[in-house]
Formats: C-alpha cells, sequence, structure tokens
C-alpha cells in the first residue's frame, strides 16, 4: 500500500511540479517582536501589514534595513508617490528599486512583473494611500497569484494597506500603535523598539477580524 | 602563399541581403545613372549585362527585379568580410570593393583543401558567397579567385595561367588591342615572347604585363586592421505598419552580430536602435546590456520588450541596428556572494516597468546634495554591479518619524497664535494644532534664480494624527504626514 502511495507521490510531483514547494525561510527584521512571532520577514509568503501611515513608513524603514544587513535588493511598489527617501539611508536607498505608480491596477501590473522577474528578495507594494474604492476593484485571484509567484521565486512581498484587504496573505501584521508629537524628538532607532505589532498566521485571521471589529 | 576572399556580384549580394529571393529570379542592381551595374545569372541569361540601360535591361528581361544599390549593407559586408580575413591571417589587405587579400605565408597550413573549405564556411554562415583563390603572389590568388567555382588553389602558376585569356589580367586596352593585332589570345601565347625584347620595343608598361601574364608580380600588401564595428542596415521597399517584419529582421541580425562577435572574442554591451522614419525623422534608442553577452536571444528580448510597446508617429523605412562590444568579463562567483540571479533579465524587466509606469517613475532614488527639501532624483540601478554581500548597517542617528509626502503639497489655511500654527484648514485635514515643533528654517540657492526659503512646522492635529507644514512666499502648504489613520 505505501509503496503505491509513494508512487502517486511521485507521479503528482512529476506532473505538478509546481505544487512541490519548500519553505523559503525568513529575513530577520531586528524587530523583536516580529522576529520572536515569525522568524522575521517570511519569503515565499504574502504578507499584509495592517496600520496607520506611521506603521508603513516604519515598516519601510525595517525592510531597508534588511536591504542593508543582508546585503540583498528590494523593491518599493507605491500606488501613489510618497515615499520620501531624504529619510532613508543613502546605502539603503542604493539597494532599493523604487516604482510610483499611479494607480493601484498599475501597481499590482508592476508588482506582477518584479514577482515574475525573481531578481529581488523582497517586494514591498505600498496600498496604504490608495483609495479604498480602486482597491476593491483588484480581482482577489490576483492575490493569490502573488502568493503562488512568491512560493516558486522565494521573495518576500510585504502588501502595505490601512485595512485588511488580501485575503490570499499567509501572514498578516497589524499595527495598532498611535504617536504623539513627543515622539519627534526620539531617535528611530528607539522608535522601532517601541513598535508595538501583532502578528497574525492565516488560520488566525477571523480573530483579527474580531478585534477589529471590538476596536471600531 | 596568398589567399583572395572575393565575394562574387557584391553589390548585387549587398542589395539582396536579408530579402527573401525565388530561386529562378532574375535580379539586377542599378547605379544612380540607371544603368545596370551588376545582375545574376538569370539576367545574365537573358542578355543583361552591366552598362546596359535599365530600360533595355527590362526590354530583353521583363520579369528583371531592379534593386538600388545599398551602400551602407555594402560597408557591412565588406567590415564582414575584413573581420572574417583578419580571424585568417594578421595580414590582410582590403583589396576592393568586395575583395581582401590574406598573407598566408607565415601559416603552417598542409591541406589547403580543408583551409579553403573552413575558410568558405566561416563566409557561409554570416551569409555571404565567397570565392576563394590561394596561389604564391597576391594577383595570382585573385585571378584564381575570380575563376574559381568556391575555392582554387594553385600551387604551378604556369600550366594555370597558360590557358587564360589574356583579358583575364585586365591589360590597358591599346596593349589588349595590340597583343589581338598579334594574334595573341592567351596568357600561354604572351609568355612565349621573349621578355626582354619585348621592354625594348613597348616599355616597361608590356615588361610590367608580362610579369603579371607569367605570374611573377610581387607587391607588397596595403595593411589594414578592421574597425570593431558591429553594424547591421537593411532598407524596406515600403514603410512597415506592424512590428513584426522589425522583430523579425533584428533576430537575424542579432544573429549575424553574434555570430561575428564570437569570432573576435567579444560579447555585446550596448545596442544602438535607430529607425529612420518616413517623416524624415529618426527613432534612436540606446541599450546598456546589463551583463555583457553573446547571446542573441538575450539581446532580442532587450528589443523585443522595447518594441512591444513602442508607439510611433511616423513608420519606419529601415532599420539599423549597432552592437558596442566588449571583452566578455571572467568572474568567478564566491560562495556567498552573487549579484542578481539573471541581470539581463532584470534589465528587461525595469524596461518593461518603464513602458507601464514611465522611465521618470522607475529607478534607484539619490538625495542630492542640497538641503532644500525633497531634493532627490532617480537614477538607474545598477545591482548587478553591487556585490550582494552582507554588510553591517550604520548605526541609524535618525530622529523621529518618517515622512510620507504629498507631491504635490497642499495649500492650507494655518491660524496664527502668538507666532505659532493653532488651526489648519485643507483638503486633508483640518482642525485645532494641539502640539506644534518648530519653526525649523531652511533656504538655499540665494546667489542662483532658484533661490528658495522654508519654515517647517512638524504639527500635531487633535485627534488627527502628525503632519508637516512649511510656510513660504506663497502661504501655508501640507507637506505631508508622519501619522494618521487614513481610511
Amino acid at each position: 500500500m505505501s509503496s503505491r502511495v509513494a508512487a502517486l507521490r511521485d507521479l503528482l510531483q512529476q506532473k505538478y511540479p509546481e505544487a512541490e514547494v519548500s519553505p523559503a525561510g525568513v529575513l530577520p527584521t531586528g524587530v523583536k517582536e516580529l522576529d520572536e512571532a515569525n522568524g522575521g520577514l517570511a519569503q515565499g509568503v504574502v504578507t499584509e501589514l495592517v496600520g496607520p501611515t506611521s506603521a508603513g513608513t516604519l515598516f519601510t524603514e525595517i525592510m531597508l534595513g534588511v536591504l542593508v544587513r543582508q546585503g540583498c535588493f528590494g523593491a518599493l511598489v507605491e500606488a501613489g508617490n510618497s515615499f520620501h527617501p531624504g529619510d532613508a539611508d543613502a546605502n539603503a536607498l542604493q539597494r532599493l528599486l523604487w516604482v510610483r505608480c499611479p494607480s493601484v491596477m498599475l501597481a499590482v501590473k508592476a508588482a506582477d512583473l518584479l514577482l515574475r522577474d525573481g531578481n529581488l528578495r523582497v517586494l514591498l507594494l505600498d496600498l496604504q494611500t490608495a483609495p479604498e474604492r480602486e482597491l476593491r476593484r483588484v480581482p482577489a485571484s490576483t492575490w493569490h497569484r502573488f502568493q503562488r509567484l512568491v512560493e516558486t521565486s522565494g521573495m518576500a512581498l510585504v502588501i502595505l494597506n490601512s485595512q485588511p484587504a488580501i485575503e490570499a496573505a499567509r501572514v498578516r501584521i497589524a499595527i495598532r500603535q498611535r504617536w504623539k508629537l513627543e515622539c519627534m524628538k526620539r531617535r528611530r532607532r528607539q522608535l522601532l523598539r517601541q513598535l508595538s505589532m501583532q502578528v497574525f498566521e492565516r488560520r488566525q485571521f477571523p480573530i483579527l477580524a474580531d478585534t477589529e471589529q471590538k476596536t471600531a | 602563399m596568398y589567399a583572395v576572399l572575393l565575394l562574387p556580384n557584391f553589390r548585387l549580394q549587398a542589395a539582396l541581403r536579408f530579402r527573401s529571393v525565388t530561386v529562378g529570379a532574375a535580379f539586377a542592381v542599378t547605379d544612380g545613372e540607371n544603368f545596370v551595374s551588376e545582375r545574376n545569372e538569370t539576367a545574365a541569361a537573358f542578355g543583361v549585362s552591366a552598362g546596359m540601360a535599365a530600360t533595355q535591361a527590362l526590354a530583353r528581361c521583363p520579369r528583371l527585379t531592379l534593386l538600388f544599390r545599398a551602400v551602407e549593407t555594402e560597408q557591412v559586408l565588406g567590415q564582414t568580410l575584413l573581420e572574417v580575413a583578419d580571424t585568417l591571417s594578421a595580414e590582410i589587405e582590403a583589396t576592393g570593393e568586395g575583395c581582401c587579400t590574406v598573407d598566408l605565408r607565415r601559416a603552417a597550413v598542409r591541406d589547403w583543401k580543408s583551409w579553403c573549405e573552413a575558410a568558405g564556411q566561416r563566409l557561409a554562415v554570416l551569409e555571404l558567397r565567397a570565392r576563394i583563390g590561394v596561389a604564391p603572389n597576391p594577383d595570382l590568388a585573385f585571378i584564381a579567385a575570380r575563376r574559381a567555382e568556391s575555392f582554387l588553389v594553385v600551387h604551378a602558376p604556369a600550366p594555370f595561367l597558360a590557358q587564360l585569356a589574356i583579358s583575364e589580367i585586365d591589360p590597358p586596352p591599346h596593349l589588349l588591342a595590340l597583343l589581338r593585332d598579334w594574334g595573341i589570345h592567351t596568357l600561354g601565347q604572351f609568355t612565349a615572347l621573349p621578355r626582354g625584347e619585348l621592354a625594348d620595343r613597348l616599355g616597361p608598361e608590356m615588361d610590367l604585363l608580362w610579369q603579371r601574364a607569367a605570374g611573377q608580380t610581387e607587391r607588397l600588401l596595403r595593411l589594414v586592421r578592421p574597425v570593431e564595428m558591429f553594424v547591421e542596415y537593411f532598407e524596406f521597399e515600403h514603410e512597415i505598419e506592424t512590428v513584426e517584419p522589425l522583430l523579425f529582421l533584428l533576430r537575424r541580425f542579432l544573429d549575424q552580430l553574434t555570430l561575428r562577435l564570437a569570432a573576435v572574442h567579444r560579447v555585446a554591451a550596448r545596442l544602438t536602435l535607430q529607425l529612420p522614419m518616413d517623416n524624415g525623422t529618426k527613432h534612436e534608442r540606446v541599450f546598456t546590456v546589463p551583463t555583457p553577452t553573446g547571446d542573441a536571444a538575450v539581446l532580442f528580448r532587450i528589443l523585443h520588450t522595447h518594441l512591444e510597446d513602442l508607439k510611433l508617429e511616423a513608420h519606419p523605412t529601415g532599420v539599423r541596428l549597432q552592437i558596442d562590444p566588449v571583452r566578455p568579463e571572467h568572474q568567478q562567483f564566491r560562495l556567498f556572494e552573487s549579484p542578481l540571479r539573471d541581470p539581463n533579465r532584470f534589465g528587461e524587466t525595469l524596461a518593461r516597468l518603464a513602458a507601464l509606469v514611465g522611465a521618470d517613475n522607475v529607478g534607484v532614488a539619490e538625495v542630492k546634495d542640497t538641503h532644500r527639501p525633497d531634493a532627490f532624483q532617480l537614477n538607474e540601478p545598477r545591482f548587478h554591479q553591487l556585490a550582494e554581500s552582507s554588510v553591517k548597517p550604520e548605526e541609524n542617528l535618525s530622529i523621529g518619524l518618517p515622512l510620507r509626502r504629498y507631491r504635490p503639497p497642499f495649500a492650507a489655511k494655518v491660524r496664527i497664535q502668538q507666532r505659532h500654527p493653532v488651526e489648519i484648514e485643507s483638503s486633508i485635514v483640518h482642525g485645532r494644532i494641539v502640539d506644534v515643533l518648530g519653526p525649523y528654517r531652511a533656504s538655499g540657492d540665494w546667489w542662483d534664480k532658484e533661490r528658495w526659503a522654508v519654515e517647517e512646522w512638524d504639527v500635531e492635529v487633535e485627534e488627527q494624527g502628525l503632519y508637516r507644514l512649511h510656510r513660504e512666499i506663497g502661504g501655508w502648504f501640507l507637506d505631508g504626514c508622519y501619522d494618521n489613520a487614513l481610511r
């Protein structure tokens, strides 16, 4: 019996080689909560980060740190034009491809090209400032396709959002922290240390939804 | 020994290059004054000959296709011939149009037949139809090439020359007429005459002719070095309206050019594509190959990516492709260091991204060396030149939250109290300002027309978030936000 099962597995593997996905690993971020929960930025999966503006900008900062620390290359695809390079480290900027898109659909297409290319290790798709109406027009199948693409390329895809919208995400990071003006006097390193985030695996997503409803 | 590589019907070969030719069709090339300068064998069979007026040629052969000279393609063929010759010997001469002489005296060739076949094969893969003549001196090698079917090796000049017509050595017309009057028609008959007496009666000109007829002339080659210029050109008979014929031609160009590059151990570093238009303008685009390569498929993908999204205002009438060569890099990847997995593929992706969102919106940001707010430029990524290696990050000394900019900034109405903003009204945010940091004043370029001066404030708007404002001569503007709840 077991030999027949093994033969069937071999047959399936031959016929659908893309279904055999090995874990792609994680990229340590240096952020305690994220590294403890998930080991870092998961490669080969779609991660959705949900939170206010500061969550997106601080996470971009974290990603730039990953690029420098890991010595790899990444891309930031924005549905908009709001990234402020003046705030970033010059060494990190050298490793970041910045793509500014006037609409969500173009940002999705640009991300699709980069995911198919597979040369970069990290892709940040920033949809935080995109109008919700435009975001809802993106078919859900797009995100599932992205998940398939990152599984094969081993890239880490992080989608920045203000509200949960990506069904296909395997990991969701929620940052609800809000800041007072006093924080502008503190070192960013210190702010990153204070950043409180919740990391959810896919099976925990309903809990996140409940939490949001309660918060609302 | 010397070898002559001769491209028969050189102008016709150039005019027919990359064109589909039906077997048995009659072709002729006309010069600027509409006279036939060269024709193929089918046209010759109908009585069409060089020097004939085009109308007369058409009268003799109604199915004759007349072509204009393709001067630029002739240059390409001449260059290609020199490149091939350069791979055969270090000492080569550009003898004439479609003719090249190679000095092989230092070459240790035992089997001249195999040598000629190999040289012919090299020319054939570059779509050049050539005749090769090998002989003890350059002039004799030229005669041998002219008489050859594909190649001819002359070891013994005397018996080879004896049967040839006197016109084979191109004598001056007055000497040819004189020799014919004497009843001398072959070189054998001519060389049977005593050389000294001929020279005494008819002068040094006849002496030189005798030497050539006897295969005894020795001359120095005018040596040349081929220029490393890899170009292909094609002119369409009619303007083209779709991209397919263009892609088809470019693929053939690249197949040829990469073969030529491989022959001289070079790879392509840059491609220059030019499309002359029917309105007199020219579309030109230069592509830098991220990792120089000699792979025609990779180079073709670069051009294909560009052309599939290209929209032109006029129709192309021709296409010219030039490759800038470099020596191939020999790089050994270290265990923990490797650049991009496939830099050329990444280059294509960048081209696609540029086509999708505009070249101005894709790149690597570089902050300019100024205090002017939001001063940066987008550069072309050079990831493949940066090693993918672990770097210890510098200590992050930045202060505060990163800014999310509004481009362009939104105009705002700000109420001031005791020199501090206390209330804001704009399309993005309006409300009471509960806390402020600032002002942060900056100015610059006062010596220039582009002088600027701003006063920046970080503000906390009650129950809405943290924002940056700036004041300049035109009023107050909302630069961006540090923290807000968005949707």
